[in-house]
């Protein structure tokens, strides 16, 4: 009898420790609880590009992006000017101080643009801000950069991700990973390495009335469906990153929305140094083959032109610079016959490598396979997680499927991977009347002949063009409470205008 | 008592020895892993010069003996290294607190699981061929059959998403402690519990029924001793002993071996950290955690085998474990 009494006891005390751990605390302040992937590097600069809503948070920049118009506003710059693009000058924003109480003046300006030509910390800037040839503080509240060449957009580079102004006197080789610190509307205030975040608003911030909540508390979730389950159980109120199936499963859910701040690329490029697609009647007879329609559902769950674009240009179609060139439509007829003219009668057989893990890259290799495969091209998937598919396939293969963020300058985008010497140049083109091109539109500094030459070359793209880009909606999940929720093609969302309900 | 001195020291020597092998092995194992963490953590926009000054900062560029010895020498120390992502935050850090979480969780299993399972085990056997025997072996035989991410899936289902007695996702909620909150504990070790309920109620049973038939019950028996006299006082004694195995030999994977159920969960533990560590290819928190399973498992073994040589006058007396 004494061991049966025993049993139910060691049965019952789990239950009456757990009983009590089930009551919600009452909220005392103002939060907002974001459910985000593990971040690897946070630093700016080598920083990963994962764990947004905590480092633009905690950052800024000299310029921002209003999520709205998509239009340059000043931030820790308070204007700037420049003569044709060569040398620029920015007026800088007083009585701002960085969250350990120093003064925000030129000198930061001048370390943190220094900084990316540091060879000791491995820059993912360190190509775009080479053109820099100086940098002076002219006074405590003045920079002037000087280029090697004129660059009448370079201003748009300052909205990267990775340039968020960091302090000088800040040792952010050592305690950048642990203890972040800019001038942003909210300080870290606990960081428990890959588990969670707690920010605290920033009391001495420079704009009054901002930010609007007191705090953020991020969990960082390395399982999406795991982030969304805390979403529906209001554990969190908002999940970027959501997959085009998790839209469709949370449509029609109470208490919670999808938005789609944002379109990122896909580009999807044929190699034009190499049979076959170095024969434009190939890549034309590929692109014939094609279905943007059948693409956005399959890729996106999305209508063609309402969250998903397709288009045979590296411009984006929100961007102002794009020209809008009639669709090619699908014709598998001409695609066989222009195959038949090059020597392909039979079809072709080739490789497509894609990065596997990667959003949206599954979907949209096998929906371009079985397209082509109508009009006889024989393509074999090749998928790999996405850093063996990036150190070892990336650039020397037949066709490549690679993700490219948003820039709303697409000057840069363009330099990197199109022209001849371009680093990341995965189609492999070097076309003279292109390369022309590029150069001209990052040094014309007059606007519309600037957009002259971006239509002209998007003609040319059309026409020989070894590119189908697929622009995939960014999807975040957030709960009706969240108010104001701003996320512009930076890609940093804006916390600091964000209410809770 | 000699004896059992002399089988704790040669398991002792052999334990050290599977430990320099096995870390021997798993800092081989995870050095042929494929892929290059430097251009992980970097992503697309690394260029050849930035993954090669990552590569160098974070000495990845050094010959493998050499980044063998260096982090030997450190664990020998207690110093298991630094995260490869969190610079300046060692990995001492992580890993203490999310073991912690995982023993909380391992010893609820273990309440739940040991005494229940024990329990009808025994009645199991009593009862042989009875009715309640039957049900008893079928439960058990079905929550073995099961899958610990599908029994996983039926729990959350029932007691998360439609009774919502407990979280869905056991994730802690940012400031407070395990202590505060004890119900995310609850449906990860029930999910336990199915999984190992099926394995010790039918150890039990089918040794409670061998001992049951054995000659020295049938004497007390009909000597007049009262039945549960006869079952507690008599019979559970031997009947434990391979359930006593049993639970030991999975005592290493129920400190250390939950990957699947903490990853279902979200529950911050070992196993979810461990899943982390592989997926962003964390090596030095990749070996950490793999080297302190190897010493959690060899070392519940070894008092598994010295608790049975304890139990077992046999082997105590004449030298049966080699």
């Amino acid at each position: 009898m004494r061991r049966t009494l025993l049993v139910v006891l060691l049965l019952a005390i789990p239950m009456m420790v757990f009983a009590g751990g089930d009551a919600e605390k009452a909220a005392p302040v103002k939060q907002i609880r974001v459910a985000e992937q593990v971040p690897g590097l946070i630093t700016p600069g080598v920083w990963d590009g994962q764990a947004f809503s905590m480092n633009s948070s905690i950052y800024e920049y000299l310029v921002e992006i209003n999520a709205e118009t998509g239009a340059l506003e000043p931030l820790l710059a308070t204007s700037w000017e420049t003569d044709a693009g060569k040398v620029w000058t920015f007026k800088l924003r007083q009585g701002v101080t960085f969250h350990d109480g120093s003064v925000f003046n030129a000198e930061d300006v001048k370390y943190t643009l220094e900084r990316t030509q540091d060879p000791s910390i491995g820059h993912l800037k360190k190509a775009d801000f080479e053109v820099m040839e100086s940098v002076r503080a002219v006074d405590d509240y003045t920079v002037e950069i000087t280029l090697k060449e004129a660059r009448p957009t370079f201003v748009y580079q300052l909205t990267d991700y990775s340039m968020a102004i960091l302090s000088s006197d800040y040792d952010y080789a050592s305690l950048g990973e642990s203890k972040p610190m800019g001038t942003g509307p909210y300080t870290m205030s606990q960081l428990v390495p890959k588990e969670s975040a707690l920010l605290k608003k920033n009391p001495n911030y420079w704009v009054e009335g901002l930010p609007k909540i007191d705090q953020i508390a991020i969990y960082f979730v390395s399982d999406i469906d795991a982030s969304i389950s805390m979403l529906e159980s209001d554990r969190v109120d908002v999940v970027p990153f959501v997959s085009p199936e998790i839209k469709q499963r949370l449509d029609g859910v109470d208490g919670i929305k999808i938005i789609s701040p944002y379109q990122e690329m896909r580009f999807i490029s044929m190699r034009v140094d190499e049979a076959p697609f170095n024969d434009n009647r190939v890549r034309l007879a590929f692109k014939y083959a094609m279905d943007p329609k059948i693409i956005a559902r399959n890729v996106a769950k999305m209508e063609l032109n309402d969250g998903v674009f397709y288009d045979e240009s590296p411009i984006m179609a929100s961007l102002a610079e794009y020209k809008n060139i009639p669709l090619r439509g699908r014709d598998v007829e001409k695609a066989k016959e222009l195959l038949k003219e090059a020597g392909y009668p039979n079809g072709l057989s080739t490789e497509l490598y894609y990065a596997s893990d990667h959003p949206f890259g599954k979907e949209l290799s096998q929906t371009i396979k079985e397209l082509a495969a109508e009009a006889g091209f024989d393509i074999v998937l090749k998928g790999y997680t996405r850093d063996i598919y990036l150190s070892q396939y990336w650039l020397n293969v037949p066709i490549t499927l690679t993700g490219w963020g948003g820039r709303i300058d697409p000057s840069m985008l363009l330099a990197l991977a199109f022209k001849g010497d371009g680093p990341w140049n995965e189609s492999h083109l070097d076309d003279p009347v292109l390369n022309d091109l590029i150069e001209k539109v990052s040094r014309e500094a007059d606007p519309d002949q600037r957009m002259v030459y971006y239509h002209e070359m998007q003609e040319w793209f059309f026409e020989n063009g070894p590119l189908i880009n697929v622009q995939v909606p960014l999807l975040v999940a957030i709960s009706d409470r969240v108010v104001d929720y701003k996320h512009p093609l930076s890609q940093l969302p804006q916390y600091k205008y964000m209410d809770i309900l | 008592m000699k004896r059992l001195v002399e089988i704790f020291l040669r398991r002792l020597g052999s334990l050290l020895a599977t430990l320099v092998v096995m870390s021997f092995i798993i800092f081989l194992l995870v050095e042929i892993m494929p892929g290059d963490v430097a251009q992980m953590i970097l992503g697309q926009s690394a260029t050849e010069e930035s993954v090669a000054a990552l590569r160098e900062a974070r000495g990845l560029n050094d010959p493998l003996l050499e980044r063998y010895g260096r982090w030997i020498s450190g664990v020998v120390v207690g110093d298991l290294g630094e995260s490869v992502y969190m610079k300046g935050v060692s990995i001492n850090s992580i890993l203490w607190r999310k073991v912690g979480h995982s023993v909380i969780l391992a010893m609820t299993a273990f309440i739940i699981f040991v005494p229940l399972s024990i329990f009808f085990g025994v009645l199991a056997g009593v009862k042989e061929k009875k009715p309640i025997d039957s049900i008893i072996s079928f439960f058990g035989l079905a929550t073995m059959a099961l899958p610990e991410f599908v029994s996983g899936v039926i729990l959350i289902t029932v007691f998360a998403v439609q009774l919502k007695w407990f979280p869905i996702v056991s994730v802690l909620p940012i400031g407070e402690s395990i202590w505060q909150n004890l119900n995310i504990v609850i449906l990860p070790a029930l999910s336990i519990t199915l999984v190992m309920f099926g394995y010790i109620s039918r150890m039990q049973r089918s040794s409670m029924i061998s001992v049951m038939n054995s000659d020295y019950i049938r004497a007390a028996t009909l000597k007049g001793m009262p039945r549960k006299y006869v079952i507690f006082r008599h019979a559970l004694k031997n009947a434990m002993l391979p359930t006593i195995t049993i639970i030991g030999m999975n005592m290493g994977w129920l400190f250390g071996g939950l990957v699947v159920v903490e990853t279902l969960f979200g529950f911050p533990g070992m196993g979810s950290l461990l899943m982390t560590g592989i997926k962003t290819r964390d090596v030095p928190l990749i070996e950490a955690c793999v080297l302190l399973i190897t010493i959690i498992y060899s070392v519940s073994t070894m008092i598994t085998d010295i608790m049975y040589s304890y139990l077992n006058p046999r082997i105590r007396f004449q030298g049966g474990q080699k």
